[in-house]
Formats: structure tokens, C-alpha cells, sequence
């Protein structure tokens, strides 16, 4: 890779990270174009049915959905392990569909982290480096940055089977990395750890990418995951791009109700009728922003949970709706209230800052602003 | 009460059916030592039969015979049974009933069926072609044929316990199919491949029945001999040929046992 | 574009396939050339007549199944046919007793220690790693005229003066169920090892004496394993050669023998082929009639080896 800073500022900026690393030369990332992709399994399986999509250089994305979406199949197709059989892959502007994947500049942290059994946790890391041919010498400099970047410390005199899952990640994304591909591949490299490990790893591996620059490109059927960690998501169901868009897009303005329901969420309410700035749901009839009515008489309605006020003052121009306590759970930092408007359930969550709590069976009025109203498409 | 007796009645029938088991071993190692002929009395203590041995040029040939037919098909099966265990592998996704049947038929053929179709087979190839006479060669051939199943076995179900992910990380890696084959699939195979080198190996060492229909007139192997020794009235050099064949499958169970040891630790 | 991946997609199904081909053809071809010809040849010859040599000419004619069934020159003897017979009785007897030997061992095994386990079934496997002549020679020396227990067997009437337990039936007998202990021992420890135990408390629960408990619970359990190792010992059994000849004598001869003694002196091969093409035929009625039982048991094992 070409170093275009002069020699002084590389210096400088190599100071500033404490120490030469590998990847302290300024990456000239890769960005990542899909062009109508399908991949067929057998006679029936469909795994993606003609899927588009751009990545920019530099981007952490990710590839969000339930099992069998085919976010593993486009991985894989990016990493050159399934061939596609229609569409083009470009990576870099460089049309690399039909390049096998020991010749793509492309790695891939697994979900099962294959590490060798054969080798030492030192000659996994170097293994991709040796199957490039490059020196002894080389080898061993480069496994040795990428030890103190990713701070494995003893852990490359161990043998693979002496690992904890933990460090087997670890191992993984520096066996990657130390190849300095165009593209980082993960493939839900976190489904396998703890809870508590995965949270920290969560924001490890985001500030590894930041501090890289590397377009990384992930899979994860956690939506929570997707929403910490990533600059734009790309959910998929069936084999079909759903939505495109960052974190608080795909959240916030959900574009189907496949989407709303896979971020999480339950309010969701089937529109009867739509007019110019209400439209008509088994809550009731309800005001939202003329910016956000849609021309379809039909949709759902989605009201986050967070939005909902409690309490017997509505402010102006709000909507107002009547509802019975039907269940409340305490959650620590927010109080959930699982309410019945109109015989329809209704989520709230309040956060708790020691107001009095509603009790069940308690009848409340409930304030919705009508900015805080989404239309989501069928 | 019923448990114990129970209990006490099943040690001592394994301690009979090790008895019954050992018998026959242990009386032919006895008698192998016998300073006399007598196969009914053991006189006193003798190594002669040793000597005797050790100066038997047919002895000594059988038994190299033995060990150039038993290492030369090993290697030779190694290489075939290798490639064919790859190959089951890797297009395990494939209809290969065909293949399937075809590896089992050595396996399950009766011994003596097998020596006899091999040998009609290359006593008719010779009248034609002037090759293949009995010998070496044919036996090598017959060894290698059901050596083969074996090690593809072996092999095959060496690969179906890999992680599948591991073939894709080499990819992944830069490594090019003939830099996979000798970078990951070898050193992960080594040992799977030693230990079908090693039954191939006794396999073929064991042998009777095809070795005898395969074999020429200067190539018997050790259990050919032993054979015809038998046939043709007990000499007593057989007590001590066959306590040094005893041995040394008693020094494999040895190590056997040592090897296992090591490898749970 | 797209004809570009259409080629590129034809040139990787063609270099799967060729793939296919090296990897597996080399012993696929051997095996063919040097296995499955030789067979189809020897079961050629069976229909083939004797000629001079003993050595097979044409025409063909079922010569050689008539003889195998017993009519020769002299009219019909019933010698072959007893051989058959006893081939027959022989593997039943032995499997039989085979089983009831290796099942009280496969169920004590279990109940030691689990450190003792794998050195109890060592010893139990240890004997069949050596060679199965000198085996069968280690018989020969212990039931041989003037042995102790050829002595004791003269004392107790079983068998006439100066004779000795071998060569005779029951010297076959002994020597297969000795050769085939082993591969009845393992699989059925296997079964024994995977009992599900909460079956037969079930069984005591609901008042079953232990042997009822034994029977209903415990055995069905260790089918399976009784399959594979009758798989293992009969159908090998009923091609047995080195044994029957050694300790049978002239009395005791099997199918092996009988093909085995027309591809030598006064060789007969068709007669052989005949004889080694009923053995090909009974051992794989033997297998599906195996594989049909394993069925039934629901999802029998695998015999690999």
C-alpha cells in the first residue's frame, strides 16, 4: 500500500500512537459495490434475489437479519468462498467477481474463528503472510506489531488448544489483520462469548476500526449489536435488502414492518384510513406530521415506547388517548407499562426519576406528540 | 445378596475367559522354550530352537519377504487410500453410491473368495501377457487392494471431524490449492495417516489366506512358512517363530497402551 | 458480462469434476482392475468346464454346480453337501456361543472401574492381533493326543483311546468361537456402555423381577450391538479357511476348504468358482438380511471399521 504522507508527519502521527504499528500508515480504504447479486442453493433455495448495495471506504457495516437472510451468503460472496450466479462485486473499483479468494485482498474473521490446530497461535498469524511468500524476517516483524496492536502479549507462545474463547477471537481478528486487506470481513465473530465479553469486545472492535480506517464489513442477527457498533446497517430478509440506512435511520424510520419488527419494535398499529394529516388505527384515530403521511390508505403506525407521556396533562396539539395499567415492570433505569388502549396493547417506558410509579389497573391519559409518529410501509 | 453373587459369578467368568484366551499364546510360548520336541511335556528350559532360527536361511528370507511386502504396500496404499479419502470428502455432496460399494467390496469379501479371484486372475493374465508372475509383485498388489479401504477411511473420517471453516480460512489466507494440500491439509492429516500406515502395515504382516494364493515359490512370507511348517509335521522351530511374532504384538499392545496414555494427557 | 461468468461458471463445474476424477479415480480404477475383474472372472470360470490342468475352458456348462451339489462320476455322494451343512452349522453354533461368552464379559467390563475399562477390553482384543495360523496352532498343541486335556476327555469318555480333541468338530468349533470372542466383545460394549439405565429402574418400578427387567429393558437396548457383531463373526465365519483346515482334519471341512482344495493338486476350478460364488452369495444375503434387521431396529450402526 502506498504511503502518501511525507515521512515527517508519519513520524509524528507514529509517536502519537506510542509506537510503530503496522497499521499507523493512513489506509487508503475500499469502498464496496454489489450490482444485482443473486446466489441460488440447489433447485429451490434462493439465498439473495438480486441485491445492490454500496459501501463506502472506510464504513463499519453491517449486515442485520434473521437466520437464513442470507447475510452469511453475502459475506461469503464478498470473501470469495460462494461464487454468485448473477451480478458483478466490485472492491476498490476493481471488478473482482470471478477472483478466488486466495488471490482477493479480502479477510475473514470466522464465526468458529478456524483457528489451525496444527499451528502455534504465532504461525496462525503468520500463516497468510507465509502464504504470500514474504520473508522470515518480514513475517516476524509484522506478528509482532499486530501482537502489541491488538495486545495479545503471552498469548502468541500458546498453543491453540490452551485458548479461551475470548482470546480465540482475538487470535482471529489478528491472523486478519495482520494481511492489511482492502476489506475486513466478519461473520457474527461475538455470537459465541459471554454477555459481559461481547459488550467490551463490542467497543473494542469499534474503535479498532476507527483507529484503522478499514472498511469492515459485519453480520449479526442482534440488532442491539448492529446499533452500537456500526456507520450504516443493510437489513435483509429472504434474500432482499430491507432498509438501508444508519443506526437511528433503521430505528427511528423503519421502512417496513419487517424492519420495525426485527429492531424491536411491538408498537405497531395497523392504519384503516389515511387523510391528509390523521390517519385511522385500532387505537384510535390519531394526528401526525403531514411530512410523514404517506398516499397508501394502508401501513402501520409505529410509536416508539419512550415517546408515550403518562399523566393527566396533555400538552397542546398532542394526541390524547385513554388506557388502563394492565401490567407494570420495574427495569432499574425505566419503568415499562404495558398499557390497553381501545382493547389494543400499548407499550410505554418512562424513565424512572423517582416520580410516582402508575399502579395496575391504574386508567391513565396517555400524550403522544404527533412528530413522534412513524409510518412504516407493509 | 443377589448383586454380589451375580457379581462374584461374572469376575470369575472373565477370569476364565481370560484363561481360555491365553491358553493356546502361553503354551506355545512355554513349549518354545522346551529342550525337547515333545509337544506333551516340557522337559527343562532350552534356547536351541532360537538357535535354530537364527540359522534357518527360510526363516530368515520369509521374514525379510514380510517386511518389503507389508512396507511397500503400506506406502503405496497410503498414497491411493489418501487421495481417495480426500476425494470422498470433499464431493461428499455428490450421489458416489458407486464409489461407497466399491470401497467396501475388499472389506467385506471373504478372505479365501479374494486370494482365489486374484490368483485366478494372474495366473490367466500370465498365460497371456507373459507378466505378473507369482511373486513379490502379486502379492504387493493383492496386499495394496485391501489395504486401500482402509486408509480412505481413515482418512475420510479424519476430514468430516474438521471444522469445514478451517479449508475456508486457508483460502482466505492467500493460500493456493497446491500450498492448502501442503501447508494445512497434510500436517493436519499426519495422524490419521501414521496411524493407517500402521494398520495397513499390520494388516499386511498378518496376512495369510491371500498372501498363500498370491505368493511364488520364493516369496513366502513368515505366515506362509508357518504354514507349511505345520502342514508338514510340527518342527519345533515354530514354537519359537511364532513366541517372537507373539512378542511382538504384545510390545504393540504396549505401546498402544503408553501412546493412549500420553495422548489423554 | 454475463457470458464471461458463464464461462468461468462451466470451467469451475469442469475442474470440480476433473478434481473429482484424480482424487478418486486412481483407487477406484485399482480397486475395478484388480478386485472387482477378478471376481467377475472367477464367477465367469464357475460356469465354465473343467479342463485339462484343472484349468477352465469353454463351452459352459453348469458342470460345476452339479458337482458342488454333489454328482460326480460315480453317481451322487452327499460329501459336498455335508460340507455345505456343516459350513452352515458351524457358523451358528459358533455365533451362537460367541454371544453367549462375549455377553456377560461386555456387561462386567462395564461395571469396573473406568480407568480398568480400556485395559480389560485390551486384553480382551490382544489375542486377535496375532496371526490367525499361529492361533490356531496354539489349539493344535493344547488339544493334540497326549495333551492333559486330551487325557481328561479320555478319562471322561467323550472320545475313544489314543485319539486327541483335535482334528474334530468341536476342535472348529473351539477354534472360531476363540477367533471371533473379539469382535463381539467390542460392539457389544459399546451398546453396554450407552444403556440408558433410567429404563430399567422404570422396568424394577413397575415390578419387574431382574430377569424380567434384564429382558425387557437391558436387551433390546443392546440389539444393535448385537447385530453389528454378529455382522462381524458369522458372515466371516462361514468363509473361514485357515481354521476348519488346520483343526478339522479331513473331517471337518468347510466351504473354504472345499474351493480352496480345487485351485490345488487335483485342481477342478470350476467346481472352486461354483463353491466361491455360493460363499460370495451367502455373504451378501447374510449383509442385507443385516442391514434389513438394522432397519427395523431403527437407525442400526454403521459397521466401519
Amino acid at each position: 500500500m502506498s504511503d502518501p504522507m511525507p515521512a515527517a508527519e508519519a513520524g509524528s502521527r507514529e509517536a502519537a500512537t506510542g509506537g510503530a504499528t503496522v497499521q499507523s500508515r493512513p489506509r487508503e480504504a475500499s469502498s464496496i459495490e454489489l450490482e444485482g447479486l443473486h446466489k441460488r442453493f440447489g433447485r429451490d433455495t434462493v439465498a439473495l434475489d438480486g441485491v445492490d448495495l454500496t459501501i463506502e471506504a472506510g464504513e463499519f457495516f453491517t449486515l442485520l437479519g434473521p437466520s437464513g437472510c442470507g447475510k452469511t451468503t453475502l459475506l461469503r460472496i464478498l470473501a470469495g468462498l460462494e461464487e454468485p450466479n448473477d451480478g458483478r462485486l466490485k472492491i476498490g473499483g476493481k471488478d473482482v467477481t470471478d477472483t478466488p479468494p486466495h488471490r482477493r485482498s479480502v479477510n475473514t474473521v470466522f464465526q468458529s474463528y478456524a483457528l489451525f490446530p496444527h499451528l502455534s497461535v504465532r504461525d496462525n498469524l503468520a500463516f497468510g503472510l507465509r502464504m504470500r511468500g514474504e520473508p522470515a524476517a518480514e513475517r516476524n516483524r509484522k506478528v509482532a506489531e499486530v501482537a502489541e496492536f491488538i495486545q495479545l502479549g503471552s498469548l502468541i507462545e500458546r498453543h491453540v488448544d490452551q485458548l479461551s474463547g475470548g482470546q480465540r477471537q482475538r487470535i482471529a481478528l489478528a491472523r486478519a489483520l495482520i494481511c492489511e486487506p482492502d476489506v475486513l470481513l466478519l461473520d457474527e465473530p461475538l455470537s459465541a462469548l459471554d454477555a459481559g465479553l461481547r459488550g467490551q469486545l463490542q467497543v473494542e472492535l469499534q474503535r479498532l476500526q476507527k483507529r484503522l480506517g478499514m472498511t469492515f464489513v459485519f453480520v449479526t442477527h442482534d440488532q442491539d449489536e448492529a446499533m452500537v457498533m456500526s456507520d450504516r446497517i443493510a437489513v435483509l430478509d429472504s434474500g432482499i435488502i430491507q432498509q438501508v440506512g444508519t443506526p437511528s435511520e433503521v430505528y427511528e424510520h423503519p421502512a417496513n414492518a419487517f424492519v420495525a419488527r426485527f429492531m424491536g419494535h411491538d408498537n405497531l398499529f395497523a392504519i384503516s384510513r389515511s387523510e391528509a394529516d390523521w390517519v385511522e388505527t385500532e387505537l384510535g384515530r390519531l394526528t401526525l406530521e403531514p411530512a410523514e403521511q404517506r398516499a397508501e390508505q394502508d401501513g402501520w403506525l409505529l410509536i416508539r415506547p419512550e415517546t408515550l407521556e403518562l399523566g393527566p396533562e396533555v400538552p397542546e396539539g398532542y394526541n390524547r388517548l385513554e388506557g388502563i395499567v394492565r401490567e407494570r415492570l420495574y427495569r432499574g433505569s425505566r419503568i415499562e407499562y404495558r398499557l390497553e388502549v381501545n382493547g389494543q396493547p400499548l407499550m410505554a417506558m418512562a424513565s424512572n426519576l423517582g416520580q410516582r410509579m402508575h399502579a395496575v389497573g391504574d386508567s391513565v391519559t396517555i400524550s403522544v406528540c404527533p412528530e413522534d409518529l412513524v409510518r412504516v410501509a407493509s | 445378596m443377589r448383586k454380589r453373587t451375580l457379581n462374584r459369578g461374572l469376575a470369575g467368568f472373565w477370569w476364565l475367559t481370560l484363561i481360555f484366551l491365553y491358553l493356546p499364546l502361553a503354551i506355545v510360548v512355554l513349549f518354545s522354550f522346551n529342550s525337547t520336541n515333545s509337544a506333551a511335556n516340557f522337559t527343562s528350559f532350552s534356547l536351541r530352537w532360537y538357535h535354530r532360527l537364527l540359522g534357518n536361511e527360510q526363516i530368515i528370507s520369509a521374514f525379510y519377504n514380510s517386511l518389503v511386502l507389508a512396507c511397500v504396500s503400506s506406502i503405496v496404499a497410503l498414497v491411493i487410500g489418501c487421495l481417495i479419502g480426500y476425494g470422498m470428502y470433499r464431493h461428499r455432496h455428490r450421489k458416489l453410491g458407486w464409489l461407497i460399494v466399491l470401497i467396501y467390496l475388499p472389506i467385506v469379501l471373504p478372505d479365501i473368495v479374494f486370494g482365489i479371484s486374484e490368483m485366478a486372475f494372474f495366473v490367466q493374465f500370465n498365460r497371456l501377457t507373459g507378466l505378473l508372475e507369482p511373486g513379490l509383485g502379486t502379492m504387493i498388489i493383492a496386499h495394496v487392494t485391501f489395504q486401500i479401504p482402509f486408509v480412505a477411511l481413515i482418512v475420510y473420517s479424519r476430514f468430516v471431524g474438521l471444522d469445514p471453516s478451517l479449508f475456508e480460512a486457508a483460502k482466505d489466507l492467500y493460500a493456493s490449492p497446491f500450498k492448502r494440500a501442503l501447508h494445512f491439509l497434510l500436517p493436519t492429516l499426519k495422524p490419521a495417516l501414521i496411524s493407517a500406515f500402521f494398520l495397513s502395515f499390520t494388516l499386511s504382516i498378518d496376512d495369510f489366506v491371500i498372501s498363500f494364493f498370491t505368493a511364488g515359490p520364493e516369496s513366502a512370507t513368515l505366515p506362509i512358512y508357518i504354514w507349511g511348517a505345520i502342514k508338514k509335521g510340527v518342527s519345533p522351530e515354530i514354537n519359537a517363530i511364532a513366541t517372537l511374532m507373539i512378542g511382538a504384538v504384545a510390545l504393540a499392545a504396549i505401546l498402544s497402551l503408553l501412546f493412549n496414555r500420553q495422548g489423554r494427557r | 458480462m454475463a457470458n464471461t461468468q458463464l464461462v468461468t461458471r462451466r470451467h469451475a463445474v469442469v475442474s470440480e469434476t476433473r478434481h473429482l476424477l484424480f482424487s478418486v479415480m486412481p483407487g477406484a480404477l485399482w480397486i475395478f482392475i484388480f478386485l472387482v475383474l477378478p471376481s467377475l472372472y472367477l464367477m465367469a470360470v464357475a460356469f465354465m468346464t473343467n479342463g485339462s490342468y484343472g484349468l477352465p475352458e469353454l463351452p459352459l456348462s453348469l458342470d460345476a454346480f452339479k458337482q458342488l451339489a454333489g454328482f460326480g462320476f460315480l453317481g451322487w455322494s452327499p460329501g459336498n453337501l455335508y460340507t455345505l451343512l456343516r459350513s452352515l452349522w458351524q457358523t451358528l453354533v459358533s455365533t451362537a456361543l460367541v454371544v453367549v461368552v462375549a455377553y456377560p464379559i461386555a456387561y462386567y467390563i462395564t461395571t469396573c472401574r473406568a480407568k480398568l475399562r480400556p485395559l480389560m477390553l485390551l486384553a480382551v482384543v490382544v489375542p486377535s492381533w496375532t496371526n490367525q495360523v499361529i492361533r490356531a496352532f496354539g489349539w493344535m498343541n493344547l488339544l493334540a493326543p497326549g495333551t492333559p486335556l486330551s487325557d481328561a476327555a479320555q478319562a471322561l469318555g467323550l472320545i475313544g483311546d489314543y485319539m486327541g480333541l483335535y482334528p474334530s468338530n468341536f476342535a472348529v468349533t473351539l477354534g472360531l468361537v476363540y477367533n471371533f470372542l473379539p469382535f463381539m466383545v467390542l460392539p457389544l460394549y459399546a451398546a453396554f456402555e450407552k444403556l440408558d439405565v433410567a429404563q430399567v429402574q422404570a422396568a424394577q418400578d413397575l415390578y419387574a423381577s431382574p430377569m424380567r427387567a434384564f429382558w425387557h429393558a437391558v436387551f433390546p437396548q443392546t440389539l444393535p450391538g448385537l447385530l453389528a457383531g454378529t455382522v462381524l463373526v458369522a458372515i466371516p465365519a462361514f468363509g473361514m479357511y485357515v481354521i476348519p483346515e488346520l483343526l478339522g482334519g479331513g473331517k471337518g471341512m468347510m466351504l473354504g476348504n472345499l474351493v480352496a482344495n480345487q485351485f490345488a493338486g487335483g485342481s477342478n476350478w470350476p467346481l472352486g468358482a461354483a463353491g466361491a460364488l455360493l460363499m460370495l452369495l451367502a455373504t451378501f444375503v447374510g449383509l442385507f438380511a443385516m442391514r434389513r434387521i438394522g432397519k427395523r431396529l431403527g437407525g442400526g450402526e454403521e459397521v466401519v471399521i
